[in-house]
């Protein structure tokens, strides 16, 4: 049992835009000095298929945080630096990822999930990865998409539920 | 309230909400209807990421003024202060506190809320602040009012106020929503009431009368508690294994 009782979550409701997405707040904090330049784009979709249109993606790795909101199509892009591996524990270590949170109306948690790259010859060998069932990892690998320039361009769509649901985590704890 | 509750939770099921919770219509087609797969505290949810929050100024904690009009906002005056801390009651110094709110009329500025409460021009209803080496933090706002919603005849918002707590550690996140206790539509609201029963008053502010001032604002005291281990709980971590 924990000595203080844990906060409980809400949803972000419909209202957060002019909040959490000013843009002072929503840009990359930057990244690795030198790392190479990506870009990403995707959608989130419901269980019906349909666009969620009022939602907010948050992108945390190492050295940069950023936050995204979804357009009407639920469309969403972002840029950030390639990532690096990062260990897992002590000689262990994970292929390159993205962690991402997504937030919405109607979600009364924000949903823990990766972004791992499908021409990262190490995805296959993640120690995470590993963890989920063979027939969803799919689902949490980028696809390399169409180049619109010199920079590498990425597909990821967050499917919230149903067919394709992309897979959500929740961290072991101790205290449980 | 007899509804449709999921099984899948994040976190503790006797203290956060299930994704599907079928009186709050929005969660039924976007809950998650898998498992969610248990992955170990990994060293890059529980590092600190470095966030550029030097923008973030003393004016931007006080929502009566800081709409840049020179105006002040309409409505009733109120302080809400508190400590941010962890499970062991560490306080979690450094965390970027972010809050929005409807107006004392129940209107948010938002582009979409169409309701026909007045909008106050001296109010954004946005605010933010960071926590103190103790993990204390203050707003000074105006009491939001209660609204109206389309999830079902009738329905009303309690008066809250939204919170993110962006901790420097990852697994630590948390979006959540403060309520006032004399307020009549908690028993009636969807949205608290996904919470079990159990930890439902720790979204509930406590009128402190040590935080009103004399012939100003009235007090309103608030913690909130993050799970899990946070950043310290890493760098102790690493500590001992160098």
């Amino acid at each position: 049992m924990s000595a203080h009782a844990v906060t409980p979550s809400q949803t972000v409701g419909p209202f957060f835009h002019d909040c959490l997405l000013r843009v002072d707040r929503c840009e990359s904090t930057g990244g690795d000095e030198g790392g190479v330049q990506i870009d990403l784009e995707g959608r989130v979709i419901d269980g019906d298929g349909a666009a969620v249109p009022d939602a907010v993606i948050e992108v945390w790795q190492s050295a940069s945080f950023a936050r995204i909101g979804t357009g009407a199509d639920g469309g969403f892009s972002f840029s950030t630096t390639r990532p690096k591996p990062v260990e897992l524990d002590r000689g262990t270590m994970q292929a390159p990822h993205l962690s991402i949170a997504v937030f919405a109306r109607g979600l009364m948690n924000h949903l823990f999930t990766r972004i791992y790259f499908e021409d990262e010859p190490s995805t296959e060998r993640d120690p995470i990865l590993h963890l989920v069932p063979e027939a969803r990892r799919a689902t949490l690998i980028a696809k390399r998409a169409p180049d619109q320039g010199l920079t590498p361009r990425y597909r990821f769509d967050i499917v919230l539920q149903g067919p394709g649901e992309t897979v959500f985590f929740d961290f072991r704890s101790t205290a449980r | 309230m007899i509804t449709t509750i999921g099984e899948i939770v994040r976190g503790d099921a006797a203290v956060f909400p299930p994704y599907l919770y079928e009186a709050y219509r929005s969660t039924l087609r976007r809950a998650p209807g898998l498992p969610l797969i248990e992955v170990p505290l990994t060293a890059s949810a529980l590092t600190r990421a470095r966030l550029d929050v030097s923008r973030v100024s003393a004016e931007d904690a006080d929502l009566t003024r800081n709409a840049g009009t020179g105006g002040e906002a309409l409505g009733q005056r109120i302080i809400v202060t508190g400590r941010v801390m962890d499970e062991n009651g560490l306080p979690v110094p450094g965390a970027l506190l972010e809050v929005w709110q409807a107006n004392a009329a129940g209107r948010y500025i938002h582009k979409r809320d169409d309701w026909a409460g007045p909008l106050d021009p001296n109010f954004l209803g946005i605010g933010r602040c960071l926590t103190s080496a103790a993990g204390g933090y203050r707003f000074l706002t105006v009491r939001p009012g209660a609204y109206p919603w389309g999830n079902h005849v009738n329905a009303w918002r309690p008066a809250h106020i939204h919170f993110s707590v962006l901790a420097p550690s990852w697994s630590q996140r948390l979006v959540t929503q403060m309520y006032f206790p004399d307020d009549p539509l908690l028993g009636l609201d969807p949205i608290l009431n996904a919470v079990p029963e159990g930890a439902r008053s720790r979204l509930v502010a406590a009128y402190a009368h040590d935080v009103t001032e004399p012939h100003w604002a009235l007090g309103w005291r608030w913690d909130i508690v993050l799970a899990g281990p946070g950043a310290t709980a890493f760098e102790a971590r690493e500590e001992s294994a160098a």
